[in-house]
């Protein structure tokens, strides 16, 4: 099934034309990647995507439903959830409280604060922040700030989840655990993934697809395998050929 | 549990003595209190839009001044307990009419918008009055006594501190809360913000019309310049800030001070009193920057953990 197909989307800022005309699908179930060079339209697309603001011409549909210019609410309230590439947790609520909004606003609309917090600390041993629950959020290092914001994207109860760049900044270790939450956010709830990102060997090792931005437009779509071989991508952003 | 019984215990008792104190008070006494309920009234009122979503209001004089103005037109018309409520639903229409586009804007834009807002009310309502009567001021005559007054004040003060207490306890108040952290990422998260901002505007703005409306007949003479006058918004962010303005404690505690500071210093010192009064809120903004009663409050939880 296709759970979210852009179709023509542009969107300018003034003069500048940060996406031109890309088509994109995900189906539901995939893992899909997102990448380009800084300032290639890959955020832009999420913002477009998720509501932040509407695109300049283009469609986008989301399970079938029409959701071009719909404010970022609704979108997360049909099921469409993001997280930010600079991560935005509520600081002086504590970790628990920042995850039960997720719960309270999103897709499921709890209404009983005593249900949102028990599904609260579901998503919180998901991601491994249980122990943290009721430190605030300002007391997290980045790599738990970049899993809260994942939890709490994840609270919304999303069909499809945007990953803006959860690895950056991440060391090797952590850049592995991070890796196989995605996998189990995918495989373990059944969440289709798009995702940003910069680390080619994740991007490779976690997605089935892989869309390539370049300066606002499509220039490649594929297999991982595919991808890196592409003469287009290897001059527009790899620089070399990536060993698989 | 155990220490919710006690709040509303000690609630009770609060609100007997209130309701009792005309009875054993002098009449100065008793307008000292009115004068008192009247700021935690505007105070409590205040923080449920800028103390919880963040959107520092200077508007809060224009909805005083609107209820003042409202009430001086209705005076002798309409029975005087309607004529509050329409005040206060006036005041707060109007603020549902101007919220979305003013809620627009963030940050110190949406403090100057606010600020213009009085100042365009205030000059509206001089042009209107000269158009209207030829004068600026409008007296009014057998107002109702001291203890309707302060009875009148006591209902709306409650209304409004229980108003601020339920709304940060509940579901919408942890949207405000939200739009406070972080606006856009809780939108992300499936809050309707505009919404949320609008109705708290709204509601906030209510209080401030029927407190204006009771307080016109107090003073029994208005004119635009001191209905409007900017210092009633500046005198409750000072108290808000004074308390905390995350919670109806802190808006309660803050305007119980100042207002108390004040009237002990406006009769001793009544030239140096500004100035005495400047340095208390630099000092505590610069060193307790949540307020009173926030580092007060943890550490009574703290003690309470401790024994428990």
């Amino acid at each position: 099934m296709r759970l979210i197909e852009g179709f023509h989307v542009s969107k300018n800022f003034g003069g500048l034309k940060a996406l031109q005309n890309v088509d994109f699908t995900v189906e539901q179930g995939e893992i899909v990647g997102l990448i380009g060079a800084n300032g290639a339209g890959k955020t832009t697309l999420f913002n477009v995507a998720s509501g932040s603001y509407p695109p300049s011409s283009g469609t986008i549909r989301f399970k079938g439903e029409n959701i071009t210019g719909l404010k970022p609410y609704q979108i997360c309230q049909r099921g469409l959830a993001r997280t930010f590439q600079i991560v935005k947790p509520f600081l002086s609520m504590t970790v628990l409280r920042n995850v039960m909004i997720g719960k309270l606003f999103g897709k499921d609309r709890l209404r009983h604060r005593e249900v949102a917090e028990i599904e609260a600390h579901r998503i919180l041993d998901l991601v491994g922040l249980s122990s943290k629950a009721k430190i605030p959020a300002r007391e997290l290092t980045l790599a738990d700030r970049k899993r809260l914001e994942v939890a709490r994207s994840l609270a919304t109860n999303p069909d499809l989840l945007l990953l803006d760049e959860v690895l950056a900044g991440l060391n090797p270790t952590e850049t592995v655990e991070a890796m196989t939450l995605i996998r189990e956010i995918r495989q373990g709830l059944g969440v289709t993934i798009l995702m940003v990102e910069h680390v080619m060997k994740a991007v490779v090792g976690v997605c089935n697809r892989i869309i390539v931005l370049h300066y606002g437009q499509k220039i490649a779509e594929g297999m991982p395998q595919e991808i890196a071989e592409d003469k287009a991508v290897i001059e527009a952003y790899l620089g070399e050929k990536v060993e698989l | 549990m155990g220490t919710r019984k006690h709040l509303l215990g000690a609630v009770g008792l609060v609100l007997i003595f209130l309701c009792l104190w005309p009875l054993l008070a002098s009449d100065y006494y008793v307008s000292v209190f009115l004068d008192l309920l009247m700021w935690i009234a505007l105070t409590a009122s205040w923080i449920i839009l800028s103390g919880y979503t963040g959107y520092i209001s200077l508007g809060h004089a224009a909805f005083y001044g609107l209820g003042a103005y409202l009430m001086a037109m209705m005076w002798t018309q309409i029975p005087y307990v309607f004529a509050v409520i329409l005040a206060g639903m006036f005041s707060a229409g109007f603020a549902f009419a101007i919220g979305f586009p003013f809620l627009r804007v963030r940050g110190p834009y949406f403090v100057i918008l606010t600020l213009g807002l009085t100042e365009i009310t205030k000059y509206i309502f001089i042009n209107l009055e000269i158009k209207l009567g030829g004068t600026v001021g409008r007296i009014l005559m057998m107002t109702p006594g001291l203890h309707t007054l302060y009875y009148s004040i006591l209902v709306v003060t409650v209304m409004a501190t229980a108003t601020a207490y339920f709304v940060k306890n509940s579901r919408f108040g942890t949207g405000l809360f939200s739009i406070k952290e972080d606006e856009d990422a809780a939108s992300a998260l499936g809050i309707n913000t505009s919404f949320y901002k609008w109705l708290a505007f709204g509601i906030s703005a209510s209080f401030p019309g029927m407190v204006g409306a009771v307080l016109a007949l107090r003073r029994s003479y208005i004119d635009p310049y001191t209905v409007f006058s900017p210092i009633v918004s500046f005198q409750v962010i000072v108290m808000a800030f004074l308390g905390g303005l995350e919670d109806v404690e802190g808006a309660i505690v803050g305007a119980v001070i100042l207002t108390l500071i004040s009237e002990a210093l406006w009769a001793r010192y009544p030239y140096t009193y500004m100035i005495i009064l400047g340095t208390v809120v630099i000092l505590i903004v610069k060193f307790m920057p949540l307020g009173l009663v926030p580092p007060i409050k943890s550490r009574l939880i703290k003690a309470m953990e401790k024994e428990s």
